[in-house]
């Protein structure tokens, strides 16, 4: 038999059906609503698949459970609630796509979305342009409540210069200054670096770092690069999937006895997914279940749990429910669903301390709409007396003012229409 | 800076021959069946996630010996099942088909196995680097680079010297003579669609014990495979070798200098393959090596 072999596929064929996958993993298959019957409608928007989805599908767990408790309460202006969650796919075509979609077909009141940084921002640019109220429940990058602040967005988790305020100072008290950068290279990741390098430079340290493509799954030659640099403190920037890759080789490589580690964020979905030895490291968490001197905190948990698997909450639980009952207040303080008159009443708006759940007075900052929410600075270990979710310490609380800054600081100019 | 290229060099090679083990099976299926299968990602997640799910009962080893063979038997059922109905149709069916079935199985991994990351514990004595110095070459890599040897040994030496390896080839050459032999092209094509998702889950298994476990873990893992594909050239199984490590090795090295590329420059040498030598590396119109 020769060993000449006839391709019974046409090369090209192969080719056209490689763009077509490129091209169709662009798409996204996969919606879910939730549907009420009333016309106060929630559009929410998150990656439910792709890299983010561990977070996304927790911060729509936080969603779907207080829009139900939210109903049984009275909705919102005596009107039942009506939530309809979107798949972004972690892409941001498919975001602005879904956005237009939840306005202009659906309707909807009020936009919620997205996990992804850039996804958030982009859709920012829907909700201004067709005047509809929107809460970023979970998006970090700095502008959009930074330089391209808009009347009518909020965000809820913290601005990447909130939390590498908040841990910066700590870890170069208790590691050294020169530090090395695993960073995704795309909004949330720039920001969230320029940020680090901001705050390590005013304290006289210096760096190196690599940004990296945001799904990234092997990071070895970074972590080659990062060894050579010889760094105090690695700071582990990816999220997802990749912060959780990049965590098991930089232990596998017994980088962990050489170096400290730490970051912005290593959100509780991420620790429970690496091996023991990985749960390391100082992070900050924007919201812990575990806040012994805030007896609400406790109740809120108990209450939630049972309707999640069992686990506790996170931080995205805790986003969507704080964003949820935000746009509740903002309509019944403004008596009305009128994007411009919930903006107006949201601003400077304390939340109740069983809508905050913190230890400190939160509110939407009236100059650039950024909750002002408390920090816990801290270390991640592997889970500890208090069961399979027990897997952080908090060491500090730093408020959300002193990590913002000022209003001026962080480029906002909220213009409102006329 | 000579070390750090080395190194890269090295750890280059390490990716590109677990690339190479993905790519493979796809290669395999695209070359007798003429159905390029869009859901051979999630043919791997599925070997990970059966590999998860059997490794508290027969530990890693028997998690990575059994597995694969499920998600051949797996695969075996799906082109009884599905796969078979469009081989003689237009090929925009098999297209839209395994596409569609990707999404199916990916959901599937979703619903049974959570959205949350998984990890896949593998013994402790495969997480330690070979020695200080090359602390990035982890005894588990090393394996997984020796099992993609064992494997990609073990395939030549199948279509070469085993009858069903054998009419496999020469079904790839000229099905229809091969049915009027006398061979059961039908069974044929169920075998190739076998033996190639078991290399899907061997290399689910793989990639499960160094990058965890998510139900998105084929999409990410199978654009490199589909590029290994082109750039070796299509219908070309040592092409796809080579096409494999090159990205593999270009990829490492481009993190070296320009991080931010090291996913974009794979797609410029498939880029630049496609425009200087279309039919790819080893590649001959409509024939393969």
């Amino acid at each position: 038999m020769s060993d000449k072999i006839r391709l019974t596929t046409p090369r090209r064929k192969f080719l056209t059906a490689t763009a077509a996958l490129g091209g169709l993993q662009l798409t996204s298959p996969f919606i879910i609503k939730a549907r009420g019957e009333t016309p106060v409608k929630i559009g929410f928007i998150d990656p439910i698949t792709g890299s983010l989805s561990a977070l996304a599908v927790s911060e729509v767990e936080g969603a779907k459970w207080t829009v139900e408790q939210m109903n049984k309460k009275g909705g919102i202006l005596g009107r039942p609630v009506q939530l309809l969650i979107e798949d972004s796919a972690n892409d941001t075509g498919t975001g602005v796509q879904k956005a237009h979609k939840l306005i202009e077909r659906d309707n909807v009141d009020i936009i919620m979305g997205d996990v992804n940084s850039g996804i958030a921002y982009a859709i920012m640019g829907v909700t201004s342009d067709k005047k509809v109220f929107h809460i970023v429940p979970g998006g970090h990058t700095d502008p959009i409540t930074g330089k391209d602040c808009k009347w009518n967005t909020f965000r809820t988790c913290n601005t990447t210069a909130m939390d590498a305020s908040a841990v910066t100072g700590e870890l170069v008290k208790r590691f050294g200054k020169k530090w090395f950068f695993i960073t995704p290279d795309y909004a949330y990741g720039q920001t969230l670096q320029a940020n680090f390098v901001k705050k390590l430079t005013e304290l006289g340290g210096t760096w190196q770092g690599d940004m990296l493509p945001i799904s990234s799954s092997d990071f070895s030659a970074t972590l080659i690069k990062a060894k050579a640099y010889k760094p105090d403190v690695l700071l582990n920037n990816m999220g997802g999937s990749a912060q959780i890759n990049c965590m098991k080789q930089f232990v596998q490589f017994g980088m962990n006895k050489e170096m400290a580690l730490g970051g912005a964020l290593f959100e509780i979905e991420s620790v429970r997914s690496v091996p023991k030895e990985a749960q390391a490291g100082w992070w900050c968490m924007e919201w812990y279940w575990n806040q012994p001197d805030v007896p609400l905190v406790k109740q809120f948990v108990d209450e939630i749990s049972p309707a999640i698997g069992g686990k506790k909450p996170t931080a995205r639980h805790w986003m969507s429910y704080v964003s949820l009952h935000a746009a509740r207040l903002a309509a019944e303080t403004a008596k009305s669903l009128d994007a411009v008159k919930m903006a107006h009443a949201l601003a400077d708006l304390e939340l109740p301390p069983e809508v905050a759940l913190m230890p400190g007075k939160i509110k939407y900052r009236a100059g650039d709409h950024q909750l002002m929410s408390d920090i816990f600075v801290g270390q991640v270990h592997p889970p500890g007396p208090g069961g399979p979710d027990d897997l952080f310490k908090i060491e500090s609380t730093v408020t959300g003012e002193q990590a913002a800054g000022s209003v001026e600081s962080t480029g906002c100019q909220i213009t409102w229409p006329s | 800076m000579l070390q750090l290229v080395l190194f890269n060099l090295t750890n280059g090679l390490i990716v590109g021959a677990f690339y190479v083990l993905m790519a493979l099976g796809l290669s395999l299926i695209i070359n007798l069946s003429n159905v390029v299968n869009f859901a051979h990602g999630n043919f791997l997640a599925i070997g990970g996630y059966l590999a998860f799910t059997l490794t508290p009962y027969l530990g890693f080893w028997g998690a990575l010996l059994v597995s694969p063979f499920l998600t051949a038997i797996f695969g075996y059922v799906i082109e009884k099942l599905l796969i078979r109905h469009v081989y003689a149709r237009n090929h925009i069916y098999s297209l839209l088909l395994t596409f569609g079935l990707g999404f199916i199985l990916q959901d599937a991994c979703r619903f049974i196995w959570g959205p949350s990351p998984l990890p896949l514990g593998i013994p402790d004595i495969l997480s330690l680097p070979i020695t200080p110095d090359l602390f990035f070459v982890t005894w588990y890599r090393v394996f997984m680079v020796v099992v993609v040897i064992v494997a990609v040994g073990g395939l030549f030496a199948f279509l070469r010297y085993t009858r069903v390896g054998m009419r496999i080839r020469a079904g790839t050459l000229d099905l229809d003579t091969v049915s009027a032999l006398g061979v059961n092209v039908a069974a044929l094509r169920s075998y190739n669609f076998a033996v190639g998702s078991f290399l899907a889950g061997l290399a689910g298994v793989l990639a499960a014990g160094q990058i965890g476990l998510n139900p998105n873990m084929g999409d990410d893992l199978i654009m490199p495979s589909f590029i290994a594909i082109i750039v070796g050239g299509v219908g070309s199984l040592t092409g796809t070798l080579l096409g494999g490590l090159l990205i593999g090795v270009a990829s490492a090295l481009t993190t070296v200098v320009y991080p931010a590329g090291a996913e974009a420059v794979i797609y410029i040498i498939m880029a630049l393959v496609l425009l200087i030598r279309p039919r790819g590396l080893l590649g001959e119109e409509g024939m393969l090596t």
